[in-house]
């Protein structure tokens, strides 16, 4: 009852920090918030893919560009569309995505699965450049209208030109999405979705049919990587091969994840986090990003495999080994 | 009514021949052991009947019905439940979140997205049910991987168990037990499967003799002989071949 | 002999050309793939780093044939370092660890090659005597392409018969199937990986050299080729050689005529062959179920 009554005020608090962060902090922060929040929404929706059922995928991004391209597009190209309703063709682009993938990509795992997705996600990019008709090319869908948010006769609030307007927008779709995938890990199919990650033999031998379950993780994952391209699109009003589909845009949730620790469900929102930081401090020194990753990547699987949440783990374990048989982070 | 019948079954890996024209017969509520030597082909008549394999020729029924290809999963919501000879539980996860699993399943909850799983009371309730029942309330929160031999074979054998199926098949439960945890795993055998129809794959005779209704013997993948603990010692067949001088 | 056929041939040849080059690429990929079990994703950037390594030598020297013989040596001996001091503490941890070590080195390399060559496109000159065409029968052959598909050739031939034919192939293979039997014979089987992985990147490195007179070098060399390499590794079956043969004759050819009839969408082809194969066939054409 104490720690419910604990948890209750933490919540408050950190609603009136990022209620009160535009106020008090200038524009480039809050930018970098909402930067922070996308990138740490598409970790969280890839861990749910690779650290609650064990797949690994290389070829994330194709789902933020999706999302990216999805929104811009209508958002272009259709007059009078709603910001929620462009933000949700976005998601539905990329679901749809992982829906035409979803029979193909359910019958493989571990390296086939890794490596299929770097490929779809490669075509994706090369599609994204070369179909310059639809996308721009290299320029990408830029200066597309930006609406307003309103709630019919209620409130109107203008996006564009209004960094604080779409930074409390921003916070509350991407807020909601980890809501609601910390709430999916905690449904009976989130729990099927880890006994798979455990022994996938077994969960077919209870009864449950592993094939769909996958399936259903992986639109549900690739959603919210959608919804993350989406905002991110809006936010920049811009998207771009590069920026959405790129190589790296796949492989930075990864290093987040790494980072934060696999497995563990707000592990990769720290991973974001500390990644953002040292990405920070480090390009005043210098422009390789390439390099700070790699680094990253190796020294990470080298030293902590288990990112930050098994380091804390084990650290707990030292000091309070007796106290605690609470290995298993994910229930 | 046969709860479990094959039907001439046969079975090789590419040319290697190790099951022929099997023609097993389990009755409604009995329990019933198939022994024979390593390498005569039980585990892969087991996995043949819950899905794993299919047989090269030849058909499986359960209650009646033709179940040869179909999916282990399938087979589980029919009514079949299944446990392995290597230890096979989510080792990751609690004792309390492995059983709740096969309930999770037997109540054809499934694709539950509306509901956290820790706050469906009735699930929680039954899951530490059973947990009581085979004394792992103790260890409740223990993650599988982490208990000791006995209680992690008693925690398999309850898995397969937990959905409820009519016919239960256990593969060389007490493999690797000591003589008290075997005597226990025994006990608990008797006390979960009151009223099921169990087929057992055992090595241990006492275990054997003292369990089954009735034996099956299995020799180089064909069936030696069937019948009560009995006919089996008296079966001088089976005695030269498998037997021999155990002195059962 | 009319302009059009003697086109299509050139085609083919180019085709041909490139198809060998992923063979290579491919090859050293499936050879640590399938001894080893370990998927190097570093494999495409060890392949640019050759090509560099092609070009400075070339700088230096002036001499192309000392730049193939050192280039991948160089390389093979960077593969050495990253198998001893990095992959090997990634055994324990299973292939999540060892794509993610070799990700990491990837990045790392293609950050070391922008940091020491730049990012522009460096020109390597062939050497005059494979410049030109030669007459076959009528038709006009460029014979550096041909130099490359007979090279690859040669390349293959020596690693077929040193992994089917030699002492080494023999414990190399066995190592695979039965690492503790291999250790119980008194043989060193990390030394064995170690020669593997070094073999594995040398053919890579041979790829880089052979590719730079015709792609010049530059850093956008791994995603570019490397990616392709990796598509035919997975279209033809991980660890299979003959599925990487087919499918890098094939991903060689649709990718000249592709260019020629499609223009700008040659890799779409290529990966909608990929994803046609996988879906009747998930772990490729040739590939043994896992």
């Amino acid at each position: 009852m104490k720690n419910k009554i604990i948890n209750w005020f933490l919540w408050v608090g950190l609603i009136v920090i990022v209620a009160i962060i535009p106020k008090v902090f200038g524009a480039y922060y809050v930018s970098l918030i909402v930067t922070f929040a996308v990138f740490a929404v598409l970790s969280v929706s890839l861990n749910v893919l690779l650290g609650f059922t064990g797949l690994l995928s290389f070829g994330h991004a194709m789902f933020f560009g999706a999302g990216g391209y999805g929104t811009a597009l209508a958002l272009k190209h259709i007059a009078g569309l709603s910001l929620l309703s462009s933000v949700g063709i976005g998601v539905l682009s990329a679901s749809v995505l992982a829906l035409v993938l979803c029979p193909l990509v359910v019958r493989v795992s571990g390296t086939a699965f890794a490596m299929l997705h770097l490929a779809f996600a490669q075509l994706m990019y090369v599609l994204a450049l070369k179909l310059r008709g639809i996308t721009g090319g290299e320029d990408g869908i830029g200066n597309f209208p930006i609406p307003p948010f309103t709630i019919p006769g209620v409130v109107s609030f203008n996006m564009k030109g209004v960094p604080e307007n779409f930074y409390y927008f921003a916070m509350i779709v991407l807020g909601l999405s980890v809501w609601l995938m910390w709430f999916f890990t905690k449904t009976p199919f989130g729990q099927i979705q880890v006994g798979i990650r455990d022994n996938a033999k077994r969960i077919d031998y209870l009864g449950f049919k592993v094939s769909h379950t996958k399936a259903v993780v992986y639109v549900v994952s690739a959603a919210f990587a959608g919804v993350a391209g989406s905002v991110y699109a809006i936010f920049h009003n811009l998207v771009s091969a590069d920026g959405s589909l790129g190589v790296l845009v796949s492989f930075q949730p990864i290093i987040n994840t790494m980072i934060g620790g696999v497995g563990s469900f707000f592990g990769p929102i720290w991973g974001t986090a500390i990644f953002q930081i040292l990405e920070e401090i480090i390009v005043r020194f210098t422009d390789r990003v390439e390099l700070v990753i790699g680094v990253t990547l190796i020294l990470v699987i080298m030293f902590a495999p288990q990112g930050l949440a098994g380091w804390i783990t084990t650290l707990k374990q030292r000091f309070f080994s007796a106290s605690s048989h609470k290995l298993e982070k994910i229930s | 009514m046969n709860m479990l019948e094959t039907k001439g079954l046969y079975h090789d890996f590419s040319g290697l021949k190790v099951l022929f024209d099997i023609n097993l017969q389990v009755k409604e509520g009995e329990r019933h052991a198939v022994i024979g030597p390593n390498g005569a082909g039980k585990t892969t008549l087991f996995n043949i009947i819950t899905g794993t394999y299919k047989p090269s020729k030849g058909k499986v029924f359960f209650k009646g019905k033709e179940i040869t290809g179909l999916k282990p999963c399938d087979l589980c919501r029919i009514g079949m439940g299944r446990s392995f000879q290597i230890t096979s539980t989510f080792n990751r996860l609690t004792a309390f979140q492995n059983i709740r699993l096969a309930i999770l399943s037997k109540r054809g909850v499934r694709f539950n997205l509306l509901r956290k799983v820790d706050k469906i009371e009735e699930i929680t309730r039954e899951t530490e049910e059973v947990l009581k029942r085979i004394n792992l309330i103790g260890e409740r929160n223990f993650p599988a991987g982490a208990l000791s031999y006995g209680k992690h074979r008693a925690l398999e054998i309850s898995l397969a168990m937990a959905t409820d199926p009519e016919l239960v098949l256990l593969d060389e439960f007490a493999a690797g037990m000591s003589r008290d945890e075997t005597h226990n795993a025994v006990a608990l055998i008797r006390k979960l499967t009151e009223g099921k129809t169990v087929v057992i794959i055992e090595h241990d005779m006492d275990v054997v003799f003292s369990l089954a209704d009735r034996i099956t013997v299995l020799h180089y993948g064909r069936i030696l002989a069937t019948g009560t603990p009995d006919e089996i010692r008296r079966n001088q067949e089976v005695k030269d071949a498998y037997l021999g001088d155990l002195e059962v | 002999m009319d302009a059009t056929t003697s086109m299509y041939v050139a085609q083919g040849i180019h085709g041909l050309a490139y198809g060998m080059v992923l063979f290579l690429i491919a090859s050293g990929l499936n050879v640590i793939f399938g001894m080893m079990g370990i998927l190097n994703l570093a494999h495409g950037a060890f392949f640019m780093l050759s090509a560099y390594f092609c070009y400075s030598v070339l700088n230096l020297t002036g001499n192309f044939w000392l730049a193939l013989l050192l280039a991948p040596l160089f390389t093979a001996f960077f593969g050495i370092i990253l198998e001893r001091f990095f992959l090997r503490k990634m055994h324990a941890m299973g292939h999540m660890g060892e794509l993610i070590m070799t990700l990491g080195v990837s990045l790392v390399i293609l950050a070391a090659v922008k940091i020491f060559w730049g990012t522009e496109n460096l020109p390597v000159k062939m050497p005059p005597i494979l410049e030109g065409m030669v007459s076959l029968g009528g038709l006009e052959y460029p014979v550096y392409r041909l130099f490359i598909i007979g090279l690859a050739g040669v390349v293959l031939a020596i690693m077929t018969l040193l992994l089917y034919k030699t002492r080494l192939g023999k414990i190399v293979r066995a190592a695979v199937s039965d690492r503790e039997m291999v250790n119980a014979l008194g043989i060193n089987i990390p030394v064995v990986f170690m020669v593997v992985f070094g073999v594995g990147t040398w053919m890579a490195g041979v790829a880089g050299v052979v590719i730079a007179p015709i792609l010049t070098v530059f850093p956008g060399l791994a995603d570019q080729v490397g990616m392709d390499a990796f598509l035919v590794v997975i279209t033809g079956g991980f660890g299979s050689l003959l599925g990487a043969v087919i499918v890098s004759i094939i991903f060689g050819l649709l990718s000249s005529y592709g260019v020629q009839f499609l223009s700008q969408l040659a890799p779409v082809v290529m990966v909608g062959f990929m994803a046609l194969v996988l879906a009747i066939r998930p772990s490729g054409l040739f590939g043994v179920k896992e």
